[in-house]
């Protein structure tokens, strides 16, 4: 891989659902170590894009590259798909509603991935499952199942069970979104912990601050295209469309 | 009526009569759940097949199966299948055979509407994690699906038990066949029928109010 090459990048998406075009040709490169995050209103297609750059929707034209292979396109060769697989776990994701496997201890829903897909024995596997929920500070749940947890906690979990993967990018969609506020506080802390370490992520979000003050870059999309992209703060500071400044007014008595 | 002399002796003195027949009524339906667990599952494998034929055949046997009377697909499989296949089947083999058919046809929904209960979302977070569709089906769906069918078997387990004295009407020597030869000799219908009615029913009301708890209990999971 060069150094110039972004770690994942959408390449012209377009995305349609039917007769519902949700993306227009939308590109966006993710190099490492940037903090990207995407706003804009709801139905904008936020979180088609990170869904498939997670590799959970095909695209209905153009591609999605990872150091400089192409592991999704429409209708994909036997080429692409393998790069697909070879790939799969190093784009981690982190969902609106957790989706913590309720039938698995908090622990189980950490080492399942890595016993079965990288075939880790099971002592190192756990070694590192307790390792991350000291970092997210719930090792003492760690037998707990997530029923038993509130949903920040399980946020928490599930970003500690993408993190046991070691992915090279993590992708966020709409994390806090169905957290109360004073639980939003704490996965956000986690969040901004990860952005601090030098993790490379994708965060689609309503969090204005986070954006603001977290992220390398921020993306504004509306109606399936992206309508502005400026580094770190400037987009909030001064938002250069009639669009992205009529987004952010709504924002201004927070 | 209520000058009526009970003779409840008639029927204590056939109690092992009566027990060996419920014996039978129990190996009946044990056997035939076991059976109607694989054909369920065969039957919603076909109904969720990628191949439209297999679902057409799949679904065009619930359909049938579901809505015609059992007593009448009892006595089809027992008087019709021999014409057809010029083998005598016995009255045992068909019973077990008919209702099989009928209560897999309703355990394949059961399977069905167990794996459509799990969220998409627990699929999704296996594939991201790198969980192949099988190692997500055999660890996330499968164990999910399970728990919530259980309840629903054991309910059918409790509907082959009265549905198997359908059999004495093809001469199935259940219970409830020889509680129709006890009367015919005894003529006694009232203490054979009122006890063999008692017997049905502390059999299965214990096992359904079991059920209604379970069924609690995951719930509130």
């Amino acid at each position: 891989m060069s150094s110039t090459s972004p770690l994942i990048l959408a390449d012209g998406i377009t995305k349609r659902f039917g007769a519902n075009q949700v993306l227009t040709r939308v590109s966006l490169e993710v190099l490492e170590r940037d903090v990207v995050c995407v706003v804009g209103p709801s139905g904008s297609g936020k979180t088609t894009l990170l869904r498939c750059l997670a590799l959970l929707e095909e695209p209905s034209e153009g591609r999605v590259v990872m150091e400089g292979v192409p592991i999704s396109t429409p209708s994909p060769n036997k080429q692409v798909k393998a790069a697909a697989r070879g790939v799969r776990s190093e784009i981690g994701m982190v969902f609106q509603h957790f989706n913590l496997w309720p039938h698995m201890s908090v622990l189980q829903n950490l080492i399942e991935a890595p016993i079965r897909v990288k075939k880790m024995p099971r002592d190192k596997a756990v070694a590192i499952a307790e390792s991350l929920l000291k970092k997210v500070d719930l090792f003492e749940k760690r037998d707990a199942y997530p029923a038993r947890l509130s949903g920040g906690q399980q946020q928490r979990v599930a970003i500690a069970r993408a993190l046991a993967m070691s992915p090279k990018v993590l992708l966020f969609d709409e994390a806090t979104s169905a957290l109360d506020p004073e639980l939003r506080r704490e996965v956000l802390a986690v969040m901004r912990q990860l952005a601090r370490e030098g993790m490379t992520m994708l965060v689609v979000t309503h969090e204005m601050g986070f954006a603001r003050h977290v992220g390398t870059r921020t993306v504004f999309m509306d109606r399936g295209e992206i309508v502005e992209a400026a580094p770190g703060s400037a987009f909030f500071d001064a938002p250069q469309t009639e669009r992205a400044q009529r987004f952010l007014q709504q924002f201004a008595d927070e | 009526m209520f000058k009526y002399q009970f003779r409840w002796d008639t029927v204590w003195g056939s109690f092992d009569f009566l027990m060996g027949g419920l014996q039978m009524t129990l190996v009946i339906s044990a056997i035939t759940l076991v059976l109607a667990m694989v054909g369920g599952l065969v039957i919603a494998l076909l109904d969720m097949s990628r191949f439209r034929v297999l679902r057409w055949v799949g679904i065009s046997i619930g359909e049938v199966v579901r809505n015609t009377p059992i007593l009448v697909q009892l006595l089809w499989v027992y008087y019709v299948l021999p014409i057809v296949f010029g083998v005598r089947i016995e009255a045992l083999v068909a019973l077990i055979i008919g209702l099989a058919l009928y209560q897999a046809s309703f355990i394949s929904e059961v399977y069905r509407s167990g794996i459509q209960s799990v969220p998409k979302g627990h699929r999704e977070a296996a594939q991201v994690l790198g969980m192949t569709p099988l190692q997500s089906f055999n660890r996330i769906v499968l164990p999910q699906a399970i728990r919530m069918t259980l309840p629903p078997l054991a309910s059918n387990f409790v509907q082959l038990i009265k549905f198997s004295s359908l059999g004495a009407v093809i001469s199935v020597s259940e219970i409830t066949r020889r509680g129709m030869e006890l009367s015919a000799t005894n003529f006694r219908p009232l203490e054979t029928f009122t006890f063999i009615a008692v017997v049905y029913f502390f059999i299965c009301w214990p096992l359904a109010m079991a059920i209604r708890f379970w069924e609690r209990r995951l719930q509130a999971r």
